[in-house]
């Protein structure tokens, strides 16, 4: 079973931490603490496998790799097999790139709870459930339809008070659902230009 | 337009990957990532969680404004700052209409919170709801939390629903439902033991997928039952080929690989399933050599899965063919230059030398230079290789290596696995006795510490005992050897507790035994020991204990003795001590010091630590006393069960007490011991007056009087009888039982209990490394001195050398066995543990595994003679032992014992428990012979030498 993941960044700043059994807070900084001092110490062109049964208990193994500046961390116990544990986190890394087109450090970090989507859908209570990127992207875009940027709350929240319309009922829907909603609207004479062009501002926007 | 423009630019900003926050986050982010300092970075974090605190509990925050708060709250403790106060707002979010909010609700419980969690009561009613959800996102988020958050109370609550949905039309839902099942079987196997077949039933599902994920959970189902699962040995098979022939559908694929996740994962049954199992091995060969055939060894995964097969070849039933090409890909691992592969090989060679050890020999030099390389995790995995290789003729080479590697590291956790492998592997193969002791000698001078503390007591016995030859001058040499190699380590400055424990021992035991050192010079050595090393009690304790015994053995053989300046003042200032321990061991030392030879060489006889003790443990010599007591209208003994008439009650509480003392160590509670000895019964007078008054879970003082109850009721007083009497009725059970076994001494059971079993253990993996190694093969050009490395790890196993292993092998066998059933006596007499264990305490030497494989390796003998003698003694012992099990009075001998233990105060000394029969038995009558207990009590304190390490600090605790 997969213990936990964690993404760290390479001065040891935590960007992502899950673990499949409960640590307390103060543990959980003790470890990362512990796991950054382990991988710091670790020589370039080595293995990317380091034995943390001092942290973990006996038989816990921890995969390492560095993705530019960040550390990819997956630590688990004997019934995973190390090289698989290295090709998931590969796995994981290709669907972050789908997601974030090119990811970096910040998108990691300032959408955390999109890549704890993208985890959840990889790994489920410390199992392996899915190994294939493009499944587990397109999932989360099914998701993400459900997600709207808060701005666009605003807006459309001011609608519903300046307006009437309650467009977050439709917002679930994207783009075109909008438009021939909003044009709808404006063909039975009930909103003027302005409205139309904002409307058609956010559908560019999000598609 | 201008505005519009503006508006749709900032939009475009934060609707980046569609999950958008505000810019305040990613301001807070930035400035975080900014800071140069801790302090800086803590000052900005505790200024957030003001503003969210603030912010969360107004009450007109619009709800898409509470996500994102609530996100940086995660952040924030992400960065390990507490944000317990926003808990309450995540399990709020979790009841909200939209997928999005509900989703972040379900991330920040599922982080925030544990299982066992107030709050989570909370949202069990939110899960219910949303696993009956239509939109099946919404029932996905809920499996989620479900895998993290149920814990075994509250899976019955949504049980009925998980189960439903392993039927749901999704394929997604279903995979996430049997994870759920798996989690809920984790918690508790007990609440979803009749779903079990549902797993099974799921290994059949239409989706690739969903199986796969079945996987999961039978393979720990299998982990802990194999015999159950056998008849899927043939579907595991079917499905393995399946995959492997590519009839999924293509999107399983990875790098050219056909699903090998699913691959790994039904290899890693498969050896299960094999193991040990030729028909359902048979099964699996076919496959295996074609998976082996056809992997890519290219890519990593290809790799991953050769690597899974390797480990199930070795795992199932052999066979050469799998064997052969098993081997072959080892040797295209550690030929490699990715280190991941080499690590991989080294493990898999592990695996494989169980079952073929000639196969070690071909990887001989790739396996040096995995030990010499800069990876540590590489290094690591070749020690854990050689310690499994590890025979009598290259145990030298791999424990000398090992203490190296070992003194080179800083890492506490692995330099103990290092030291207590070294010593378990010199205990089991040293080649001479000089060996044994200059590596033990290494051992505790780097890692002192961190070894277990009965390795030194077995240090002390070997050294002791000899190895069991009835070769007394080699014992000597032994001995003066080790005496020589101490006093020279004894003057360095930095020595772990443990080892200058044993230092002192021996060298009082032994220091002047061979007239080569002369008493002064040793015990100026001692005092400058102690003096060094003036913080530790213990140490000073052996050092007392030491200089009297080198005091007394002068005096036997009839030399003055001049105390030197500093051993007078080292006395003196024990004298004032804090700790009754050592301040009793210096009073000792001065009333031995005074006596004459005779009455001093009663004491303290040269060389008398092996020598057994009789114990009288029906404490017949008491009759007398106690028939003098009852004439004078003393109440007679009521055994405790007839008294209480609730002995099963009683006797389920009083082990209950046991095992609460074995885990608390309560020592600190009992009595310190006076030292005058008449003073006892005023001072339990007084105390007996304290007992209505006192707190019952006080033991220390409840279980005072009811433990004076024989010795007080001489002192004549009828009033005060009266009122123990009625104290002994309230509290005198538990507090009986309670101190039954004296915590001093428990302890010695503990490790003496420890040492057997540890024998046995070693002893039974003896026989998984005993493996010998051919090498009719060895090459001849040896040059470079890697090759002689090699040569001496690997080689050297002649032909004599195998049969004298095997020979050992059956020893070992016969002796874990005989030790085995000792335990299993041990074991049986669970209700009187601590009567019983005394006698059922093998003979220390027939386990020795030390000695065993010396004479396993006394070529001139037959070792099957030798074997027999063996068998018969061990089996006399076993006999002894089971007899004293069956006794049928033992219960009340126990109640004895109790009250024996508790009378006296001998908190302090802790020997072996038939060395505490005879001390305790001696002390109710002392008051008249001062001298004569001296003599007993020192003869104990030879024997068994070990003063409990912690009893004078936590005396100092209560005292300061």
């Amino acid at each position: 079973m997969i213990r936990g993941v964690i993404v760290m960044n390479d001065r040891g700043k935590p960007r992502l931490v899950k673990f499949y059994e409960f640590q307390p807070a103060e543990k959980q900084q003790e470890l990362i603490r512990s796991i950054y001092r382990v991988l710091c110490s670790r020589a370039e062109n080595v293995s990317n496998f380091v034995k943390v049964d001092s942290l973990f208990g006996p038989d816990v193994r921890l995969v390492y790799k560095t993705y530019a500046t960040l550390y990819f961390v997956f630590i688990f116990d004997s019934s995973e097999n190390e090289l698989a544990m290295l090709d998931l986190m590969q796995v994981f890394v290709e669907a972050l790139d789908k997601c974030f087109s090119n990811v970096c450090e910040i998108d990691v970090v300032f959408n955390f709870n999109k890549v704890h989507t993208i985890l959840d859908e990889f790994i489920l209570g410390g199992q392996v459930l899915e190994t294939n990127s493009s499944e587990v992207v397109k999932t989360v875009e099914e998701i993400s339809k459900f997600f709207l940027p808060p701005q666009l709350c605003v807006c459309l929240i001011s609608f519903r008070y300046s307006y009437g319309y309650d467009l977050l009922f439709y917002a679930g829907s994207r783009g075109l659902q909008i438009q021939s909603w909003a044009v709808h609207q404006f063909l039975a004479g009930s909103g003027d230009s302005i409205f139309i062009a904002l409307v058609t501002s956010f559908i560019t926007i999000l598609c | 337009m201008e505005q519009l423009k503006t508006i749709g630019r900032e939009l475009a900003m934060s609707s980046q990957g569609g999950f958008g926050q505000s810019k305040e986050f990613l301001d807070l982010i930035k400035s975080i990532g900014e800071t140069r300092s801790k302090a800086e970075e803590d000052r900005i974090v505790l200024r957030e969680i003001d503003t969210l605190k603030a912010r969360l509990s107004s009450p007109n925050t619009p709800k898409f404004k509470l996500k994102e708060y609530l996100m940086r709250l995660i952040y924030v403790e992400m960065l390990g700052h507490d944000a317990s106060f926003g808990y309450i707002h995540a399990v709020k979010m979790t009841h909200d209409e939209s997928l999005s909010l509900k989703r972040t609700g379900y991330l920040a419980v599922t982080l925030f919170l544990n299982e066992d969690h107030d709050l989570i009561i909370l949202i069990v009613n939110t899960i219910q709801k949303d696993l009956k959800s239509d939109n099946y996102l919404v029932v996905c988020a809920a499996l989620n939390a479900v895998c993290r958050l149920i814990n075994e109370e509250t899976i019955p609550a949504v049980l009925p629903q998980v189960v439903e949905l392993l039927g749901h039309q999704k394929e997604a839902v279903r995979k996430k439902a049997v994870m759920a099942l798996h989690r809920f079987y984790q918690r508790s196997p007990g609440s979803v033991s009749h779903l079990i077949s549902n797993f099974r039933k799921r290994l059949c599902d239409n989706d690739p997928g969903v199986m796969a994920a079945s996987l999961c959970p039978l393979f720990d189902l299998i982990v802990i039952d194999v015999n159950s699962y056998k008849d899927l040995t043939v579907s595991f098979v079917n499905i393995l080929k399946q995959v492997a022939e590519r009839r999924l559908p293509k999107s399983y694929d990875y790098h050219q690989m056909p699903a090998p996740f699913i691959q790994i994962k039904l290899l890693k049954i498969l050896s299960l399933l094999g193991n040990g199992d030729k028909k359902s091995s048979e099964q699996m060969y076919t496959i295996l050599g074609d998976i082996i055939r056809k992997c890519d060894s290219d890519s990593n995964i290809g790799n991953a899965v050769l690597y899974e097969c390797i480990c199930c070849v070795s795992s199932i039933h052999p066979n050469p063919k799998l064997l052969e090409s098993a081997a072959d890909t080892i040797s295209k691992f550690l030929k490699s230059d990715s280190h991941n592969l080499k690590y991989l090989g080294i493990d898999a060679l592990g695996r494989l030398i169980r079952i073929s050890p000639e196969i070690a020999e071909q990887h001989q030099l790739a396996v040096i230079d995995c030990l010499e390389d800069p990876d540590d995790t590489l290094k690591r995995k070749t020690f854990d290789l050689l310690y499994k290789m590890t025979k009598s003729s290259n145990v030298e080479v791999i424990v000398d290596r090992m203490i190296d590697y070992m003194i080179s590291i800083n890492d506490h956790h692995y330099k103990t696995e290092i030291a207590s492998r070294c010593v378990e592997l010199a205990e089991q193969f040293a080649p001479s006795n000089q060996w044994f002791i200059q590596t033990m000698n290494k051992v505790f001078e780097h890692a002192g510490d961190l070894v277990n503390p009965k390795v030194a007591h077995n240090l002390m016995r070997l050294i002791a005992e000899g190895f069991g030859e009835d070769d007394d001058t080699a014992d000597s040499q032994l001995r003066s050897s080790a005496v020589e190699s101490y006093l020279r380590i004894i003057g360095e400055p930095k020595l772990p507790s443990n080892f200058l424990q044993v230092i002192c021992w021996v060298l009082g035991e032994y220091g002047t035994a061979d007239g080569k050192y002369s008493a002064s010079y040793i015990t100026g050595k001692l005092c400058d020991a102690t003096e060094a090393h003036s913080t530790d009690d213990t140490v000073k304790a052996y050092a007392v204990t030491a200089l009297m015994k080198i005091y007394s053995f002068e005096i036997a053989a009839g030399r003055k003795v001049d105390m030197l300046p500093e051993c007078q003042s080292l006395i003196e200032e024990l004298l004032a001590s804090s700790s009754t321990d050592l301040q009793q061991r210096a009073y000792e030392l001065q009333a031995v010091i005074c006596l004459d030879a005779r009455a001093v060489e009663n004491i303290m006889p040269m060389d008398a630590n092996c020598e057994d003790i009789e114990i009288d443990k029906n404490l017949s010599f008491l009759d007398a006393y106690v028939q003098e007591s009852l004439e004078k209208g003393a109440q007679p003994y009521i055994p405790e069960d007839v008294r209480s008439g609730l002995s099963n009650i009683s006797n389920f509480r009083s082990q209950d007490h046991e095992s609460s003392t074995h885990a608390l160590r309560f020592e600190a509670y009992e009595l310190p011991k006076p030292s005058v000895p008449s003073k006892v019964p005023s001072v339990l007078s007084s105390s007996a007056e304290l007992v209505p008054i006192t707190q019952p879970s006080y033991v220390a003082e409840v279980h005072q009087p009811a433990s004076s109850a024989l010795t007080v009721s001489s002192s004549g007083s009828s009033e005060l009888k009266l009122r123990l009497e009625g104290v002994q009725k309230k509290w005198g059970r538990p507090a009986f039982s309670s101190t039954t076994p004296s915590p001093s001494s428990s302890d010695t059971f503990g490790s003496n209990n420890g040492t057997t079993q540890h024998e046995s253990i070693s002893s039974t993996k003896s026989k998984v490394h005993n493996v010998s190694y051919d090498s009719r093969k060895q090459q001849t050009e040896v040059s470079s001195e890697k090759k002689k490395l090699a040569a001496s790890l690997f080689g050297g196993a002649s032909k004599s050398d195998r049969k004298q292993s095997y020979s050992g092998q059956k020893v070992s066998k016969t002796n874990s066995h005989a030790s085995d059933k000792s335990i299993i006596a041990e074991a049986t007499s669970s209700s009187d543990t601590a009567a019983v264990r005394p006698t059922s305490q093998p003979p220390p030497d027939l386990l020795d595994l030390g000695e065993q494989t010396v004479t396993s390796s006394a070529p001139s003998v037959d070792p099957f003679k030798q074997l027999e003698g063996l068998l018969n003694l061990t089996q006399d012992t076993t006999n002894l032992s089971s007899s004293g099990v069956s006794m049928p009075d033992a219960p009340d001998l126990m109640s004895i014992y109790a009250d024996m233990s508790s009378s006296s105060q001998s908190t302090t000394v802790a020997p072996p428990p038939n060395v505490t029969k005879a001390h305790l038995a001696k002390q109710p009558s002392k008051g008249s012979n001062v001298q004569e207990f001296l003599e007993k009590d020192a003869l104990v304190r030879q024997v068994g030498v070990t003063p409990s390490g912690q009893n004078p600090n936590l005396f100092k605790d209560l005292l300061d």
